[in-house]
C-alpha cells in the first residue's frame, strides 16, 4: 500500500526558512466556478469598454477620432480576451477575480510565486485545455452552425492524470493551483464533563503518551461529537482494552470516557496543577482493586442511596453490569456524555443521572 | 504540557498574522490592516517576525504534540503568509527587448521546429498556389478547397483599385491586430496537442495558397489589385503564421521527444523555449497588422508598397540570420528559467 500522504491532495513545500508545510491542491470542482466567474468578468469588461468607447465617441463628436476609438476597442478586446488572466495573475499574486472569489491561487510547482512568463503560458494554453469544442448544432438542429462550446475534456483528463491536478497549461508553465483560504478556526475540543478530570486523576503518574497516541487521541476527541455513543464505544474499545490493563482499571469502564479522559490529561490539564475538586465523584475509584470496596458518591448523593459508578459502561454493552440489579436501563451513558454541559449544571443529587443506566443502582447497599 | 493554554497564547500572534495577510492580499501593503504599528517598514518587520514565529510553531508542532486540527491550521497559515511574503514577479519590460532581439532569433535559428513549420507552411502554400492557379490541369481544386462563394466574394472585393478611405486605416489596423494575432495565438496554444496546431497551419497554408493561386489566374478580375494589396504585409504575416506554428510545435514536441528529461520537465523546458518564439511571432503579427491597416489598402503607388515589402523581407532575414546566428562560445545564452527567481516582498 502506498503511503497515506499520497492519498491526500496536498503538496509539501520547503520554504527558504527551512519549514516544510502542506498546500492543499484545488481540483476541478473548485476551479470551474472560478473559471466561470472569470468568463463573466471578462465579458463584463468587454461590454464596459464598448459602452465607454461609444460614449466617448458620441461625446467627442469628431469623425476622425471615431476610428481611433474603434481601433482602441479592437485592441482592448484582443488584450482582454487573451491576456486577462496573465495580467491579473501577475499583478495580484497568482489570483484572478474568480480565483479570489473561490479562494484559490496559482503558484509555481516548487511553491514559489508565479512569474509573468509562467502566468502568460498557462493562460495562453487555456484554449488547448478547453478543447475539443463541440458544435451545438450537432445536438440541436435549430442552433446556429458556428456556435461552438468548449468542453474542457483535455483539462479534466490532464488534471485526473497528474499528481498536482495540473491542466496542460499548468504542466507547460510549471504551475499548480492551490487552496488559499482565510478564516480557519482553531479546533480545540473543550472538555466540560465532570467525570473526565475525575477519571484522569487516576491515571498512573508514570504513564507517558507516545506521539502517535497523542495524535490519535486528538483526532478521536475532535471526531467523537459526530458519532453515536455506541459507535464511540466500539471505536474506543480498540485502545481502551490495553489501557485498562495497563492502568489496572476495572474492566467495565466506559471506553469512550477513558479515551476522552486521556485526551484531557494529555492536552488540557496542567500536570503541576493541584488536586482537582472532584465534587460528587470524589469517592469513586475506577481501579480494579477497589472494585469490591464500597464506593459511591460523597455527600448528599448518599441520600439517594445510589452507589453510582458513573464511569462504567452501559449495562447493555456487556455482562458486567448484570452483577447488580437496580434501575431499568433507560438511557445510554453516551447520552450523558454527549450533553455534558447539561449534566454539569445539575446538582449533586442529580449527578448519578450521568450514569444512571451505566451503573444500575443498588438501593441500600453501601452507604458510608 | 497544557496545549490549550499554549494555543491561547500563540493564537493572538496567529490572528495578527492573519490580519496582516488580509491586508496584504491586494498589493502587498501592510497599511490596510489599520493598526498603528503595521505601517510601512514597521509593518513589514512585524509581518516577517510573525511569519517566522508561525514557521517555528509549525516546526515544533510535533514536539508540542499539537492536535492535528491545529497543525492543519498552521499549515494553512504558513502557506498563506508564504504567498504574501514571496509575491509574484511582475513583468520586466526591460527584459523584453532582450527576449525579442537576442533570445528569440537565436532560438529560432537553432530550432528544427521552426524549419519544419516553415517548410510545411510555405510548401503547402506554394503547392496549393500552383494547384489553384492551373485550372486546366487541376480543374475544380480552388472551388473545392476554398469554396466558390468565397472565391467570388474575393474577386468582387478586389475588383476596384485600392483606394481605401484613410479614416478607416486605424480601425482596420486594430481589427487585424485582434483577429490575426488571435489566430496565431490559437495555433500556438493548440501546439501542445500537436495535431490541431498542424491542422491550423495546414489549413491556413492551403486556403491562403489557393486564394493566391486563384487570384493569379489571368482570367480573374482584380488580380492586380489583390497582389498590390498583399505585397506590403505579406512577408510579415506569412512568416508570423509559420513562427506561431513553430512555437506550437516546440510545445508539442516536448511531450514526445524528452531528450532524457522526465516528461513533465521536458514539457516545461520546451514551453519555456517556445515563449520567445511566440513573442517574435506576435511582434510580426502586429507589424503585419499595422502594415495591412495603413499601407496595403492605401492608394500609394505600387513602388512604395514593393519597397516596403522588400524592406520588411530584408528586416526579417536580418533578424533571423544575423541576429540569430549562433554566437555560442563567447556568449552564454540565458537559460529558459531566467527571471523566475522570487524576490521577497
Amino acid at each position: 500500500m502506498a503511503s497515506p500522504a499520497a492519498l491526500d491532495t496536498t503538496i509539501a513545500v520547503v520554504t527558504p526558512e527551512n519549514i516544510a508545510f502542506d498546500y492543499q491542491l484545488a481540483g476541478p470542482f473548485r476551479r470551474l466556478p472560478a473559471y466561470i466567474i472569470d468568463c463573466g468578468v471578462r465579458w463584463g469588461l468587454v461590454v464596459l469598454a464598448v459602452i465607454g468607447l461609444s460614449l466617448a465617441g458620441l461625446l467627442t463628436n469628431f469623425a476622425v477620432l471615431t476610428n481611433y476609438f474603434v481601433a482602441i476597442g479592437f485592441i482592448l478586446y484582443f488584450l482582454i480576451s487573451w491576456f486577462y488572466g496573465t495580467i491579473l495573475e501577475t499583478y495580484f499574486n497568482g489570483r484572478t477575480v474568480g480565483k479570489w472569489a473561490c479562494g484559490i491561487r496559482a503558484i509555481d510547482t516548487e511553491g514559489r510565486p508565479i512569474s509573468g512568463k509562467r502566468a502568460m503560458l498557462r493562460n495562453l494554453l487555456r484554449i488547448a485545455d478547453m478543447a475539443p469544442p463541440v458544435s451545438i448544432s450537432s445536438f440541436f438542429v435549430d442552433a446556429p452552425t458556428l456556435l461552438y462550446v468548449p468542453t474542457g475534456m483535455v483539462a479534466v483528463l490532464s488534471m485526473i492524470l497528474t499528481r498536482r491536478m495540473q491542466r496542460l497549461g499548468d504542466l507547460a508553465a510549471g504551475t499548480m493551483v492551490i487552496v488559499d483560504e482565510r478564516g480557519w478556526h482553531l479546533p480545540v475540543a473543550k472538555v466540560d464533563d465532570p467525570r473526565v478530570p475525575a477519571l484522569a486523576s487516576y491515571f498512573p503518574g508514570d504513564y507517558r503518551v507516545s506521539r502517535s497516541m497523542a495524535k490519535t487521541l486528538a483526532i478521536y476527541a475532535e471526531r467523537r461529537h459526530y458519532l453515536t455513543p455506541a459507535r464511540r464505544r466500539e471505536i474506543a474499545r480498540h485502545l481502551s482494552g490495553p489501557l485498562i490493563d495497563r492502568f489496572e482499571f476495572r474492566s467495565d469502564i466506559d471506553p469512550d470516557l477513558l479515551l476522552y479522559a486521556l485526551y484531557y490529561q494529555v492536552f488540557l490539564s496542567d500536570s503541576s496543577e493541584e488536586e482537582q475538586d472532584l465534587g460528587p465523584l470524589a469517592g469513586f475509584s475506577p481501579l480494579r482493586r477497589d472494585q469490591n470496596k464500597p464506593q459511591g458518591l460523597a455527600g448528599t448523593a448518599a441520600k439517594q442511596a445510589a452507589p453510582v459508578a458513573p464511569i462504567t459502561e452501559s449495562s447493555r454493552t456487556g455482562p458486567v453490569s448484570t452483577n447488580t440489579g437496580g434501575l431499568p436501563d433507560s438511557t445510554a451513558l453516551g447520552q450523558a456524555v454527549a450533553s455534558p454541559r447539561h449534566s454539569q449544571q445539575k446538582s449533586n443529587q442529580q449527578t448519578q443521572n450521568i450514569g444512571k443506566d451505566s451503573l444500575p443502582t443498588t438501593p441500600g447497599k453501601d452507604l458510608p | 504540557m497544557n496545549v490549550a493554554k499554549l494555543l491561547e497564547k500563540r493564537r493572538v500572534q496567529w490572528s495578527e498574522l492573519e490580519r496582516l495577510c488580509d491586508a496584504m492580499e491586494m498589493r502587498g501593503r501592510t497599511e490596510k490592516s489599520g493598526l498603528k504599528h503595521h505601517r510601512g517598514a514597521e509593518g513589514i518587520a512585524r509581518f516577517s517576525t510573525l511569519y517566522r514565529a508561525a514557521c517555528a510553531d509549525l516546526a515544533l508542532a510535533d514536539a508540542y504534540q499539537l492536535p492535528p486540527g491545529t497543525v492543519t491550521y498552521l499549515h494553512r497559515l504558513v502557506a498563506r503568509s508564504h504567498n504574501q511574503l514571496y509575491r509574484a514577479n511582475k513583468f520586466e519590460p526591460q527584459s523584453w527587448s532582450t527576449i525579442l532581439f537576442e533570445v528569440a532569433p537565436q532560438q529560432i535559428f537553432a530550432d528544427p521546429c521552426a524549419r519544419i513549420a516553415t517548410i510545411i507552411f510555405f510548401g503547402l502554400f506554394s503547392l496549393s498556389m500552383f494547384l489553384g492557379m492551373n485550372e486546366d490541369m487541376f480543374p475544380g481544386f480552388a472551388d473545392r478547397m476554398v469554396g466558390s462563394e468565397m472565391l467570388s466574394q474575393l474577386e468582387e472585393s478586389y475588383s476596384q483599385p485600392l483606394n481605401a478611405d484613410s479614416e478607416h486605416y486605424v480601425a482596420a489596423a486594430g481589427w487585424y491586430i485582434q483577429h490575426n494575432t488571435g489566430i496565431g495565438l490559437r495555433c500556438f496554444a493548440y501546439g501542445i496537442l500537436l495535431i490541431p496546431c498542424l491542422l491550423t497551419l495546414a489549413f491556413n497554408a492551403v486556403s491562403l495558397g489557393t486564394m493566391f493561386g486563384y487570384m493569379a489566374r489571368p482570367d480573374v478580375v482584380g488580380g492586380d489589385n489583390f497582389f498590390e494589396f498583399v505585397t506590403a504585409h505579406g512577408p510579415f504575416e506569412l512568416t508570423a503564421i509559420a513562427l506561431a506554428a513553430a512555437a506550437g510545435l516546440r510545445l508539442g514536441i516536448g511531450v514526445f521527444y524528452t531528450a532524457g528529461l522526465t516528461r513533465r520537465d521536458s514539457i516545461r523546458a520546451n514551453a519555456m523555449k517556445a515563449v520567445p518564439i511566440m513573442a517574435a511571432s506576435v511582434m510580426l503579427f502586429i507589424l503585419a497588422a499595422i502594415t495591412e491597416g495603413f499601407i496595403s489598402p492605401s492608394p500609394l503607388p505600387y513602388v512604395v508598397k514593393a519597397i516596403w515589402s522588400v524592406l520588411s523581407s530584408g528586416l526579417i532575414s536580418f533578424y533571423f540570420v544575423v541576429l540569430g546566428f549562433p554566437r555560442d562560445v563567447l556568449k552564454v545564452t540565458p537559460g529558459p528559467e531566467t527571471g523566475d527567481q522570487p524576490n521577497a516582498a
